[in-house]
């Protein structure tokens, strides 16, 4: 059940009826119906990774409590231990399992040794890099003693499994929304009208921008040994542009969601593509992942104290390890590298944090620099996709390569019958919008909000892609 | 909460407002257009006179030189599309009647397209601008899946095919721009490719014992005096299961058998399509079978 279905459509008025109307009267009731909700919504995908999910609930849960009760140090630890090892071990056999052998063997088959992997035939579970992740910072909050264990059942399993973010996240931590599932949540229409107001932005980006692109992204990226360079740098946009409406639009309708049951969920987009340099970008994309990777792996190992080497060690692995959690493909790690090399001259120079205030232009030289830079860390961020779209590091290679060498920048005919060029302008009006309301969550909000909401209906209706349907991206990480 | 149910209601209407102006919009930008396609002219047209009309798929679009006709001084346009099925075929003909034309002679490909009655939906979505406005249309759809929701919920057709008629297609109806659809009296000359796909597997293919469409342009041209030629055309040499032509023509012994009029591969453009030499020598066979006066 995706968020842009009918399904879904129908779905969420009849859980937004019962939870107001029905499942009212106590928090407990309010949870039990979300809840039963997630779990339905959940096994719309596949009925038996719902057992996964309430095993990986349920040893959170009991490990979370174990290690709170813990007498001893050892006790604690070999709790903690066992609830990050079944995590992990779930999450690898599911998603890396094949990876690791075909590489082991691939790795022995160069060295001369003849090896044939024995492959596992198995579905990667949807959403459960996402669920792992909240399970993990909670039961590592309370062996560091930041949070106490949750002894309502109901809560944690609402935590871990509430539909919004089940699937892509946002990855919550239990400081943010466990608080908020244990009190009983009160009606507010000015918040569930920017739940309105996120839920159709959200759309836009998904429908509109994302899809729209992906028509383009895939004919130029499938076809790339026929492709001028024109075509391929703007399939590298519109790749750009693809996953971040594609992703910060499932975000978006997440969010929104969340907000029509009285849940705040946390922020995952700000704006990236308007970022003065690479540090300041992965400030705003992915926060919630990007935070989690630096509360609970960079800072553990060091963060950027210590010595020269263990700044750089620390600042390869967190991006590599990102790169890594996106899939098992070393298309995915080689672009976590690149973000690595991209922020290590910010990091060396003391310079990561230079970029933390809004960005004011006016009509002056250092306004056209911040553009500059801007268009910069853009241009960086659009050959890191290169990697990320493609399928193979030499096919990604190959595209750049080709970029540079083929010197032909004319219009193309594509396979989605087509011009190459044909979506600049969609493009640069989306831009120009987000570029207008950079200092809110999203565009519709505000001053004749009515017009910009019967706009942005309109645009669904009319320049949405409908036909050659898509799945949100991340759903597969 | 009851400003907020309030409020949704409104966003409802506003989306039902919405998608019925654009509906509006985007029909009558379909209809006022008459130079992008087959579909729109003859939409857009009456009482039209022909000696010759040709129907069928990219296998009549590609392989009947109209102007080889007209040297002939037979008046003919070539309605073939390219990736229509007989369901599209059947309501060409039927869309031709509504706007009064008197035709003489229908030359109807049929060999490939009688192993299934099903609609071609990127073809057949072309005639959904003009379903609120042609009898013919509606009814022809009627039967199919999705009809209601095609026809009474506003805009749904422009999103549910926004490739063929969505903005972009309206947009370019809207400036009239032009297609090459109906150059060359409607035939669409391929060209000659060397390395070509000149291999094909219809061995599953089977044809329809009773194929709705194919009856259904019989009875048309019946009832208004048509006489319809129904023909299957070449194929290259090197296709597996070429029996199913023996077997269309043991279901349906009045279509004529023209798969072999033309067989070397340097006639072809890719294995089921003649590239024009081969098209003009096909042309110059069925002239003389079938208008050698």
């Amino acid at each position: 059940m995706f968020f842009n279905s009918i399904a879904f459509a129908i779905f969420l008025p009849i859980v937004f009826f019962l939870y107001w109307f029905v499942f009212n009267k106590t928090k407990s009731t309010q949870n039990a119906l979300l809840i039963i909700a997630s779990y339905y919504f959940y096994s719309c995908w596949d009925w038996r990774f719902l057992f996964l999910l309430v095993f990986s609930t349920f040893l959170d849960y009991y490990t979370g409590i174990q290690i709170e009760k813990g007498k001893s140090e050892k006790s604690r630890k070999f709790w903690f231990w066992l609830s990050i090892i079944v995590n992990l071990g779930f999450l690898g056999i599911f998603k890396y399992y094949n990876f690791f052998a075909s590489s082991f063997s691939d790795l022995l088959n160069s060295a001369g040794i003849k090896a044939s992997p024995i492959l596992l035939n198995v579905i990667l579970p949807v959403g459960i890099s996402f669920y792992t992740f909240h399970g993990l910072s909670y039961v590592i909050d309370i062996y560091y003693k930041r949070i106490k264990a949750e002894y309502n059942f109901v809560d944690y399993s609402l935590f871990v499994s509430y539909f919004p973010l089940l699937v892509a996240g946002p990855i919550e931590r239990a400081t943010h929304l466990l608080p908020q599932v244990k009190v009983k949540r009160e009606f507010n229409f000015e918040t569930a009208k920017e739940g309105v107001y996120q839920i159709i932005w959200g759309l836009v980006k998904k429908v509109v921008i994302a899809d729209t692109c992906a028509t383009y992204a895939n004919a130029i990226f499938d076809h790339y040994t026929s492709m001028n360079s024109f075509s391929l740098i703007m399939g590298a946009i519109y790749f750009a542009f693809q996953i971040y409406g594609d992703f910060s639009g499932y975000s978006d309708i997440a969010l929104g969601v969340s907000k029509l049951f009285g849940l705040d969920l946390l922020r995952n987009f700000n704006y990236p593509y308007f970022s003065r340099d690479i540090a300041e970008f992965w400030r705003r994309w992915h926060i919630s992942l990007s935070s989690w990777f630096r509360d609970y792996l960079y800072i553990p190992l060091g963060g950027s104290k210590g010595g020269l080497w263990m700044k750089i060690r620390n600042t390869f692995i967190i991006f590599v390890v990102s790169g890594f959690w996106h899939g098992a493909n070393w298309t995915y790690v080689v672009w976590g590298f690149i973000n690595a090399v991209y922020f290590l001259p910010l990091l060396l120079s003391n310079s990561n944090r230079n970029n933390m205030d809004a960005i004011v232009l006016k009509w002056n030289f250092d306004s056209a620099k911040v553009i500059m830079s801007i268009l910069y860390t853009f241009l960086l961020t659009c050959i890191a996709w290169v990697f990320f779209r493609a399928s193979t590091i030499t096919d990604a290679f190959s595209y750049l390569k080709r970029i540079i060498t083929d010197r032909h920048f004319g219009s193309q005919y594509l396979e989605n019958e087509r011009y190459n060029y044909e979506l600049l302008l969609l493009i640069g009006v989306f831009v120009l919008v987000e570029w207008n309301n950079r200092n809110k969550v999203e565009p519709l909000s505000g001053k004749k909000s009515l017009l910009k909401l019967s706009l942005a209906i309109a645009a669904i209706l009319a320049f949405g892609t409908y036909s050659d349907y898509k799945e949100f991206i991340y759903f597969q990480f | 909460m009851k400003n907020f149910l309030i409020y949704i209601a409104k966003i409802i209407l506003v989306t039902i407002l919405l998608a019925i102006v654009l509906d509006g919009l985007y029909s009558a930008m379909f209809i006022q257009c008459k130079n992008r396609g087959k579909i729109d002219q003859i939409y857009n047209s009456e009482g039209r006179k022909y000696d010759v009309v040709i129907l069928g798929s990219s296998r009549a679009n590609n392989h009947f030189v109209a102007p080889m006709f007209e040297e002939k001084g037979l008046k003919t346009f070539n309605y073939g599309m390219s990736g229509s099925h007989l369901f599209e075929t059947a309501l060409m003909l039927k869309l031709m009647i509504e706007r009064k034309y008197q035709i003489k002679n229908v030359i109807l490909e049929a060999d490939l397209n009688l192993s299934g009655s099903d609609q071609s939906e990127g073809i057949a979505s072309r005639f959904l601008p003009y379903i609120h406005n042609s009898n013919v249309i509606k009814e022809h759809f009627q039967t199919q899946e999705h009809f209601n929701e095609l026809y009474y919920i506003p805009f749904y057709r422009y999103i549910k095919y926004e490739i063929r008629i969505g903005f972009r297609e309206m947009f370019f109806n809207a400036i009239h721009k032009k297609t090459i659809h109906l150059n060359n009296l409607g035939y669409n000359p391929l060209d000659g490719v060397e390395n070509g796909n000149m291999k094909n597997n219809i061995v599953k293919l089977n044809p329809l014992p009773h194929n709705k469409y194919y009856e259904e342009i019989k009875s048309i041209c019946k009832a208004n005096n048509i006489n319809l030629i129904v023909v299957m055309t070449p194929m290259c040499e090197n296709v597996k299961g070429m029996n199913y032509f023996e077997k269309v023509k043991k279901a349906y012994p009045e279509i004529h058998n023209y798969e072999n009029a033309v067989v070397e591969n340097k006639y072809f453009s890719s294995c089921g399509h003649m590239n024009d030499t081969g098209a003009r020598m096909f042309t110059a066979r069925i002239l003389k079978d079938f208008f050698n006066k």
